[in-house]
């Protein structure tokens, strides 16, 4: 007998229609330092799709945080209703046919949540159960796709919707410091949605998902974390230069425990679908797990295209795998995700 | 077990002897369940690829071809991917010659990482001449012998002599003692730290293909790697404590 389990049937994803290269960011922030600048030019990122104010007084697009928040909240509406359309149009559901509604976001803390304001504004039940998940940062959308995988292994036939929505530009600090610079240069504004449904295995050529395996480097706490800035009178994110190696030597471990609990070698995964997180992390993460160039190309190309995404970067790699139209049946892929924590997840799919 | 092909495995030490003079998809199946034994289950350092009686191997098979039949470009993917696995396999490889090594013979020799050969072996990749492709030594042999040489090589298709091969850098020794010059190449590769070796190797394939700020970028990943592993670690604790 065949188990049940959660099976992706589409993806949709979105972005804010003004894109910036580095440069212009450079540009219109007015950035002297020359470090920072050298950090924009060699992020190994083209432009990004942020939602930027129009420059105050001084020339700057500067924000305060209630303004930061408002902006959170406008363009998590704004996108997910995109993304959202997009990944139900091709199963020809409405919102009003979601039964579980899971949102994801680390760039804006709201109360009531994500779920509440979607389920008000975008036509979902009022009975849709749902989940927020909040603060968990880069690696949350795999820690949102296994309790949503559970509930559709629970509940088969029923439709269930993950959406992770991340304004990063609703981050940002306008100083001359370098982990500013850090976060300024590499994180770009943008939404995906994946609709989840709980059934048997058939010749569906949508992946099921198989198994998740996490991971969490306790001794790297504090390595990726928000800070409270009182001069700025905001939040923002501190990223240690020591990241990529750290998330790059742990990185065996939960992908040998996702193979080894599915009996599967390294050279039996056919798809890598793995978070943005920036150059130095995918090149720490191919090296210690022994993938190549080409199994990163769509995450590489997703980080030149777009920058980190945070939390739904994977899936934008994830859409273009499937757009690719290189993916057989029977093939198996990986989704791997890093972040605060500092974590790494894990989910094993089978086409 | 296997019929194209014996492989013995004695301590550090893995030898895969090509029975069959041609290769044939019987032959790239054996070399892949015998990668998946030495990735999977050996402790070996060192895989040795030899011929048998005086003969290495005169590349592919055309008896597995029929004029009348579609051609299948499959089958030379395949081909592909057991070189590439060869080329990247956690181990020292040696690729040990004697007589012929054409086609896809020469392919194979030049994913090893050390090539020995006798006096008496010669060596050609003679696909153009035959209204074919030498596979992946398109993309291979100019990183060993230049671009110049390697078009040379690959389009006249010269018969290359043990030592012509040795000028070029084709090859690392000539020698009529084989079995002296396989003790003396496994001791020349030291004590084999099997990740400082596999990254060695990775980031010099990757070289001529990458320009240097992904190349600087690739190299500390892997060096951070690197200085993680026991073998560095136990570098630094002997010097501490000299």
């Amino acid at each position: 007998m065949s188990t049940t389990k959660a099976k992706i049937l589409s993806v949709g994803t979105s972005n804010p229609p003004n894109r910036y290269s580095q440069q212009d960011v450079l540009d219109l922030f007015r950035v002297a330092n020359p470090t920072v600048r050298a950090m924009f030019q060699a992020s190994h990122i083209e432009g990004r799709h942020l939602v930027l104010p129009e420059p105050d007084a001084e020339g700057i697009p500067r924000e305060d945080q209630e303004s930061l928040l408002r902006k959170h909240r406008k363009w998590s509406l704004k996108l997910a209703r995109e993304a959202i359309a997009k990944a139900l149009e091709p199963q020809g559901l409405k919102t009003a046919d979601i039964d579980y509604l899971c949102c994801i976001t680390s760039t804006g803390l709201m109360l009531p949540g994500l779920t509440a304001m979607f389920i008000k504004h975008l036509g979902f039940r009022v009975d849709c159960h749902r989940a927020d998940l909040v603060g968990m940062g880069c690696n949350a959308g795999l820690n949102g796709l296994n309790p949503t995988a559970n509930w559709c292994a629970a509940n088969p036939g029923r439709n269930a919707l993950m959406v992770c929505c991340e304004v990063n530009s609703a981050l940002y600090v306008y100083d001359d410091a370098i982990t500013t610079g850090v976060v300024n240069s590499l994180f770009g504004d943008g939404c995906a949605a994946v609709l989840l449904r709980g059934e048997a295995p058939d010749e569906n050529p949508v992946p099921q998902i198989m198994d998740f395996y996490s991971h969490i480097i306790p001794d790297a706490w504090g390595a990726m974390r928000y800070d409270w800035q009182s001069q700025h009178g905001k939040f923002g994110f501190y990223l240690d230069r020591d990241v990529p190696y750290v998330l790059g030597i742990h990185a065996e471990t939960p992908i040998n425990g996702l193979l080894g609990r599915n009996r599967l070698k390294r050279r039996d995964i056919d798809h890598w679908i793995i978070h943005s997180g920036g150059k130095k992390v995918i090149d720490a993460i191919k090296y210690n797990i022994g993938i190549t160039a080409h199994d990163v190309r769509h995450t590489v190309d997703i980080l030149r295209q777009f920058g980190n995404l945070g939390s739904g970067s994977f899936l934008f790699s994830y859409q273009r795998l499937l757009n690719e139209g290189a993916v057989r049946p029977g093939d198996r892929g990986v989704m791997m995700t890093m972040g605060p924590g500092s974590t790494i997840e894990t989910a094993l799919l089978q086409w | 077990m296997y019929t194209t092909l014996s492989f013995e495995e004695s301590g550090d030490v893995a030898k895969i002897t090509l029975l069959h003079e041609t290769i044939t998809m019987a032959m790239v199946r054996e070399l892949t369940s015998v990668c998946n034994h030495l990735e999977d289950e050996s402790d070996c350092k060192v895989v040795v690829f030899q011929g048998a009686e005086g003969r290495f191997s005169r590349g592919i098979d055309f008896a597995e071809f029929k004029p009348d039949e579609p051609m299948d470009i499959h089958g030379f993917n395949k081909w592909e991917k057991i070189c590439v696995r060869i080329e990247r396999l956690p181990k020292a490889t040696i690729a040990l010659v004697d007589g012929p090594c054409l086609g896809g013979g020469a392919q194979l020799a030049l994913v090893a990482d050390a090539v020995v050969a006798t006096p008496n072996s010669t060596f050609q990749f003679n696909e153009v001449h035959l209204g074919f492709l030498p596979g992946m030594a398109t993309f291979r042999l100019a990183k060993h012998v230049g671009l110049g040489r390697a078009k040379r090589l690959i389009m006249q298709c010269p018969v290359l002599s043990a030592e012509d091969a040795l000028n070029l850098g084709l090859i690392g020794e000539v020698t009529r003692d084989l079995d002296s010059a396989l003790t003396a190449t496994i001791g020349a590769f030291g004590p084999i730290h099997t990740v400082a070796v596999t990254l060695a190797r990775r980031l010099l394939n990757e070289s001529f293909a990458t320009d240097f700020e992904n190349g600087i970028g690739n190299f500390l990943a892997a060096q951070h790697r690197a200085i993680h592993q026991t073998p560095f670690l136990e570098t630094i604790k002997k010097h501490r404590d000299e």
